[in-house]
């Protein structure tokens, strides 16, 4: 062991949504690396290992080294010169970054939107359409008898999830998975597929028409036996598993992109939520969504309580305005509307659809990330941070809104996402004061510009 | 004489214009109305700075240029014509209680959301959501007619309490979904999942189409309200053959997860 070693206990994973607050990590401090993580998973391994010091420029203008200040002087005029300018990413940052992110968007009339969008945002206009009844994991741990998992793979995905769904002893479930029905319902056996003692193959993408018969089932409804024909599910199945969901004592719904990405989405989440709805007439039944990155679920909740919407919401007029299709940055990219672009902590550039990207080389980027990405190569701002969780403090949320704060393990030379985003804000406000004159300004500038005066 | 406004400068980002429809521009010059204030991104310019205005605000609106980016034209309608000779963006039409719209290209995504009266035809083809609830609503449109002589996408007519959708060419997926009333015909072919959660209201359509579990077979008959619309439909422009004007339809009943008083009339030749 090295000499200047740190053991950070209690430290928390934010590679994916489950936020797992166990770790403890071994911190050889000269190298600034992380030796050993105890309790993490195979991806929670990988991601401590991984986030060593690299040795980039703090902050590059057109693939130039630049002080810190010029480049923050430069994003700051690139966005108050912008008629459409976008914010996209925030889901692997903290909570106090993405707070400065809403502001500066607010401030610039801008748009914002996370990665949400192109994961769980199905869900999320469900979730207004339907609504969602809902726990936290620990109250799954210690009450579900009943777990069902659709359309996801968690022992690959999120390894450390079946310690609060399946093999945990809870105060309800004294003998852990012997006392749980597990049920994985997917197109194709996956390596979660062990766990489950039902496992129900339903042809690929035909989820919402097994989810509405089951619908019509619970509901007492007649369903033709042709139903196998079509989804590829026996009616006595289905017939057994709705008579497992009305009487179990606690059921949970735990839903995947497997579900909200295929043909249907919104639709194919709403239906599974209006499962769990139909089902609360018979017993207590939950549906959460399976999160995926570290802090997409902190992202949602940020975006909510600051613009009343989760994901893809508009300011050029002042006031939010919520439209998926319209305002999610896919869209606004693949349209052509977007003139500048705010990327923070994700790389759009490499998974986006051609055309948005293509549009994305158009437009001045301004980009956030621990690391080089395909979209920090082609920024004309390109700000180096310090990883959350790893270097940088803060406050996450675990896949079920509970918030969890981070504890470092060791200091980064590179500033920290709410920083940047923080000084950016603060020019950005001045700019816009001097633009419009302090009655001219909207939204959190017009606040604070009374608060000033 | 009508007003003619023809675009003479392309906007750069999202232009949207809920101004700009007959009775919001009735008694204004062609001075008036290019002074009238728009959104452009993120900033109010005025409608000369993208538009050249001629005529007088009559009652009839006259557009012409590339309006793919152009939004909102004729939101909260209530009388006089709108004619846009060319494609136009999204939500034309908004929460219209009268007058007609006619596009003689292409639409963007939701033509006449939460309409309640008056006439809205493309020529060419719309995109996603026509006549349909905005996100969080209760109830999409709830009167009026939106004719498309072309191709829709999905969720046409989601949320619709009452009016008529006449798509042309081919639907998408998920055409009357929540549906609680009104009546949405489909001359192509239609998606799949066709009146999932509906309440009540009719889905007809020419081609074979794929119901959901919860729909269930009741007869085959000629329901004579058909005729009738049909025959209406051709004085629109509508081709409809004799073949379906007079035959028989399938009568499929749905949604059993919710009133079950839908209906999903299929042609059967």
């Amino acid at each position: 062991m090295a000499e200047n070693t740190r053991i950070v206990k209690n430290a928390t994973c934010t590679f994916c949504g489950c936020v797992c607050d166990d770790m403890e990590l071994t911190v050889d401090l000269d190298k600034k690396v992380i030796t050993k993580a105890k309790n993490a998973c195979v991806l929670g391994r990988a991601w401590f290992a991984e986030h060593q010091i690299d040795d980039r420029p703090v902050a590059m203008i057109d693939g130039k080294e630049a002080p810190l200040e010029e480049a923050i002087e430069e994003a700051a005029q690139v966005l108050v010169n912008a008629k459409f300018p976008i914010t996209y990413g925030l889901s692997d940052t903290t909570c106090e970054a993405q707070k400065q992110a809403v502001a500066i968007s607010d401030i610039i009339r801008g748009t914002i939107d996370t990665t949400t969008s192109v994961c769980h945002g199905p869900s999320g206009l469900a979730f207004q359409d339907i609504g969602e009844s809902t726990s936290t994991l620990g109250e799954v741990k210690n009450r579900a008898d009943l777990v069902i998992y659709w359309g996801g793979n968690p022992a690959e995905s999120h390894p450390r999830h079946f310690r609060y769904s399946v093999t945990p002893k809870g105060m309800f479930i004294p003998n852990g998975k012997k006392d749980r029905t597990v049920v994985m319902i997917d197109v194709r056996k996956t390596p979660s597929a062990p766990v489950a003692d039902i496992l129900i193959q339903v042809k690929p993408g035909k989820d919402f028409e097994l989810l509405w018969a089951l619908r019509a089932l619970v509901k007492g409804r007649k369903v033709d036996p042709q139903i196998q024909v079509m989804t590829g599910v026996p009616l006595e199945t289905m017939t057994d598993l709705v008579e497992r969901m009305k009487n179990c004592r606690f059921g949970v719904l735990f839903f995947g992109m497997g579900l909200t990405m295929t043909r249907g989405r919104h639709f194919n989440s709403g239906a599974l939520l209006a499962l769990a709805t139909d089902l609360n007439e018979f017993t207590h039944f939950v549906a959460k969504p399976v999160r995926g990155h570290g802090n997409v679920t902190g992202a949602d909740n940020v975006v909510s309580w600051q613009t009343g919407y989760p994901f893809g919401v508009n300011f050029s007029r002042g006031f939010p305005r919520f439209n998926p299709g319209e305002f999610t940055t896919v869209d606004t990219l693949t349209r052509g509307d977007a003139d500048a672009a705010l990327i923070i902590a994700s790389d759009p550039a490499s998974n986006f659809p051609k055309a948005a990207i293509e549009h994305l080389k158009k437009i001045p980027v301004i980009s956030l990330d621990t690391k080089e990405t395909s979209t920090s190569k082609l920024s004309h701002v390109a700000f180096a941070t310090s990883t959350y969780g790893i270097n940088t403090a803060g406050t996450v949320y675990r896949m079920d809104d509970v918030p969890i704060p981070l504890r470092p393990a060791f200091e980064s030379p590179y500033p920290g996402d709410e920083e940047i985003l923080f000084a950016i804000k603060k020019r950005v406000h001045e700019l816009i004061l001097s633009k419009c004159g302090a009655t001219g300004a909207t939204g959190e500038a017009r606040v604070a510009s009374k608060l000033m005066l | 004489m009508s007003l003619e406004l023809s675009m003479h400068t392309r906007p750069q980002v999202p232009l949207e214009a809920e101004l700009l429809g007959p009775d919001k521009t009735l008694g204004l010059d062609s001075k008036a109305v290019s002074g009238l204030q728009i959104q452009h991104g993120n900033e109010q310019v005025t409608v000369g700075d993208f538009f050249k205005v001629k005529g007088k605000g009559e009652g009839a609106i006259h557009l012409e240029g590339d309006l793919a980016r152009v939004k909102l034209l004729g939101s909260g309608m209530t009388t006089g014509k709108l004619h846009i000779h060319g494609d136009v963006g999204e939500h034309l039409g908004v929460g219209m209680s009268g007058g007609e719209i006619t596009v003689d290209g292409n639409a963007g995504d939701w033509v006449g959301p939460e309409m309640a009266g008056g006439r809205i035809v493309i020529k060419g083809n719309a995109k996603h959501l026509a006549g349909s609830a905005y996100r969080g609503s209760a109830a999409g449109m709830l009167g009026g007619e939106i004719f498309i002589h072309g191709h829709a996408k999905n969720e046409i007519g989601h949320g619709m309490r009452n009016g008529l959708i006449v798509i042309g060419g081919n639907a998408g997926d998920f055409t009357g979904v929540n549906m609680l009333a009104g009546t949405i015909v489909v001359l192509g072919e239609m998606g799949i999942r066709s009146g999932a959660g509906m309440k009540r209201g009719s889905i007809i359509t020419m081609n074979p189409a794929e119901m959901l579990p919860t729909f269930s077979y009741d007869c085959i008959y000629h329901p004579v309200y058909l005729r009738l619309l049909f025959r209406a439909l051709r004085t629109q422009g509508f081709n409809i053959s004799d073949a379906k004007l007079t035959g028989k339809y399938q009568r499929w009943s749905g949604d059993s997860v919710e009133l079950n008083k839908g209906e999903i009339l299929v042609f059967t030749p």
